[in-house]
């Protein structure tokens, strides 16, 4: 495994169920992404998309195979740590279909919110996360709640959470599903920016195939089975 | 440095403010109940702590005017004065009487005494107005609590009474106001008969012996005797009922006002239970409310301590404020009671030490919540 490896997967299964309700999602997945890269992961409704993502990211536990995250083997047939929880929070960063920002905190505490948890020094992770606001043009929003702000602005700041924490790779589940196009077409050249800038492999579920084109590889999960196309 | 707890009620302060105001009215009513309880033994220790008698003396096998119905004839105080050891004793009799008010019948407890005696339970630092009796008919002194004023004129029984003293803070354990009359005029309603009663008795040949009678003879023991001594000697020789201070006390807090205090202290106890479940029910509504929240913090990865801390310090910040407000409830109605309310500081302590208890209690719900939230429910729709 090369220094450029961000995320390795080699015999990923992942079966829900025994007997009658057996069902496989997922048979026998290996791949490869690297930094820079923004992968697109397709599939039908019910493929085995999400759960995919899950198990890159340490929440679900796959029934087999190995991950490796970095240079980091973190399961192979058996987690290898018993705190798949701060590999999540120091190596992977979370997009979802709504931005899910904590509502109760104001925009400067979502994104500080998670290197607080990492103990990280309070001054140099407000730097970060105003670094970040100002790269994504909503400096002026920090004291904002995620009420205040539109769909797009709250997108945007989610994504800097998602960043705040200089992860290894970002994941995003159908970022784009909540935003018109001409947004999601935004959202997803921001990521594409950030995937080659910041070094940092995206992989981003999508149902909308106008957002292929600006991904770097697209993975298709057909028949259980992983598809670079 | 962020402070979950902190900047969730900061995000919902208003309905966390009437929520806390909500419990607080409950614990209100926890502190006024333990507050009638003390103010019942207040008002229980009045009487006897006016009259500042060292005996007690009264029927055979009767524990006395306080407990149970008591008759002793008037001149045993002169007997028991003659007793070496005592200073001064008085025939008093007790009896509850119906006060014509303005606005109706006013229950009120009468205490009769001798007005030329050696004792006058009437405690001088409780009268704020007028005299203590001075003669011995006609004349009634009454506590504020009864409505009347100085000079106002009262029919009891056969005769109209003037107000001669209004004294304040003058009840029995049972909340009823005292008033004060002499021994004759108390006599004469405790025992004498309607006219046509009295004409077929001479008729009979009966005479009417408990005109004499009294409840009690009260007495102080001279310095450097034992009370206990003489009580026993009463008893053995006298075969009379004799009690001291402390025994009598006893009698009251035991017999009179156990029960009571029992009662009390069980709706108590039940209002502490139900306040506790309601706490457990707020703070897992609010939790629920969070679910989402919550499972994306386990999502993003941050650890359960922090969640767990921001749902504990909730729920005794709810409790704290529940206790001040509860507080601040207590003290704006418990004038307004009828019977004497005692809100005493260390009951105030004992009911949050409870409370931050049951808060504690009430957060596992929450607690338990956010240990099984599953983050991968995050994800997805």
């Amino acid at each position: 495994m090369n220094n450029n490896t961000a995320i390795r997967v080699e015999n990923l299964s992942k079966s829900f169920g025994d007997g009658d309700s057996f069902i496989e999602v997922i048979k026998n997945a290996s791949f490869t992404i690297n930094k820079g890269q923004l992968v697109a992961l397709i599939a039908p409704s019910g493929g085995g998309k999400t759960t995919l993502l899950m198990m890159i990211g340490c929440v679900e536990k796959p029934s087999s195979g190995q991950i490796w995250i970095g240079s980091e083997k973190v399961f192979d047939n058996k987690w290898l740590t018993n705190q798949t929880r701060k590999i999540r929070r120091e190596k992977i960063g979370f997009i979802f279909q709504a931005h899910y920002l904590i509502p109760f905190l104001n925009i400067i505490n979502n994104l500080t919110l998670l290197p607080q948890a990492n103990k990280t020094n309070e001054k140099f992770s407000k730097a970060k996360a105003r670094e970040l606001l100002k790269y994504f043009d909503i400096a002026d929003k920090e004291t904002a709640m995620p009420s205040q702000l539109s769909g797009g602005q709250n997108q945007r700041v989610a994504i800097a959470r998602a960043l705040v924490n200089n992860p290894q790779i970002v994941l995003a589940d159908e970022p784009t599903a909540a935003l018109d196009m001409q947004r999601s077409v935004d959202v997803v050249k921001i990521l594409k920016k950030i995937a080659m800038e910041q070094k940092v492999a995206i992989v981003m579920v999508t149902h909308d195939e106008r957002m292929l084109p600006y991904c770097d590889r697209i993975m298709k999960i057909e028949d259980k089975t992983i598809i670079f196309t | 440095m962020i402070h979950l707890a902190k900047e969730d009620v900061r995000h919902t302060l208003g309905k966390f403010i009437v929520t806390a105001m909500g419990v607080g009215m409950l614990l209100g009513i926890v502190l006024i109940m333990m507050g009638v309880y003390r103010g019942m033994i207040v008002d229980a220790e009045v009487l006897l702590n006016d009259l500042n008698v060292d005996l007690w003396i009264v029927q055979q096998g009767t524990l006395g005017p306080f407990a149970e119905a008591s008759r002793v004839h008037e001149d045993l105080q002169y007997t028991i004065k003659s007793l070496q050891g005592i200073d001064k004793t008085c025939a008093i009799t007790f009896q509850n009487i119906q006060l014509p008010g303005n606005k109706g019948k006013v229950r009120a407890f009468a205490v009769g005494y001798d007005v030329y005696g050696d004792i006058n339970p009437i405690n001088p630092a409780r009268l704020i107005a007028g005299r203590p009796l001075s003669s011995d008919h006609y004349e009634i002194v009454v506590t504020d609590k009864t409505g009347f004023h100085l000079h106002d004129r009262i029919k009891l029984g056969r005769h109209i009474y003037t107000v001669t003293g209004v004294t304040h803070g003058s009840v029995t354990s049972g909340g009823d106001p005292l008033v004060y009359i002499s021994l004759k005029d108390a006599q004469e309603l405790q025992f004498s008969y309607s006219d046509k009663r009295i004409q077929t008795d001479r008729a009979r040949g009966i005479i009417n012996r408990d005109a004499h009678m009294v409840n009690a003879i009260i007495a102080r023991v001279k310095q450097g005797y034992s009370a206990v001594k003489i009580a026993a000697n009463i008893r053995k020789w006298y075969h009379k009922s004799a009690y001291t201070r402390k025994q009598q006390r006893t009698v009251l807090t035991r017999n009179v006002v156990e029960k009571a205090s029992k009662q009390i202290g069980l709706f108590t106890a039940i209002l502490i239970i139900v306040a506790t479940i309601i706490i457990s029910l707020i703070i897992y509504t609010m939790t629920l409310e969070k679910m989402k929240e919550i499972s994306i913090m386990k999502l993003i990865g941050l650890p359960d301590s922090m969640i767990i801390r921001m749902i504990v310090e909730e729920t005794l910040l709810l409790g704290i404020l529940a206790f001040m407000f509860g507080n601040i409830f207590s003290h704006i109605i418990y004038s307004k009671f009828p019977k004497r309310v005692v809100l005493e500081i260390p009951d105030a302590w004992m009911l949050f030490g409870v409370i931050m208890a049951a808060s504690i209690l009430a957060s596992f719900v929450g607690v338990k919540k956010v240990i099984n939230a599953d983050p991968a429910s995050a994800i997805g729709g």
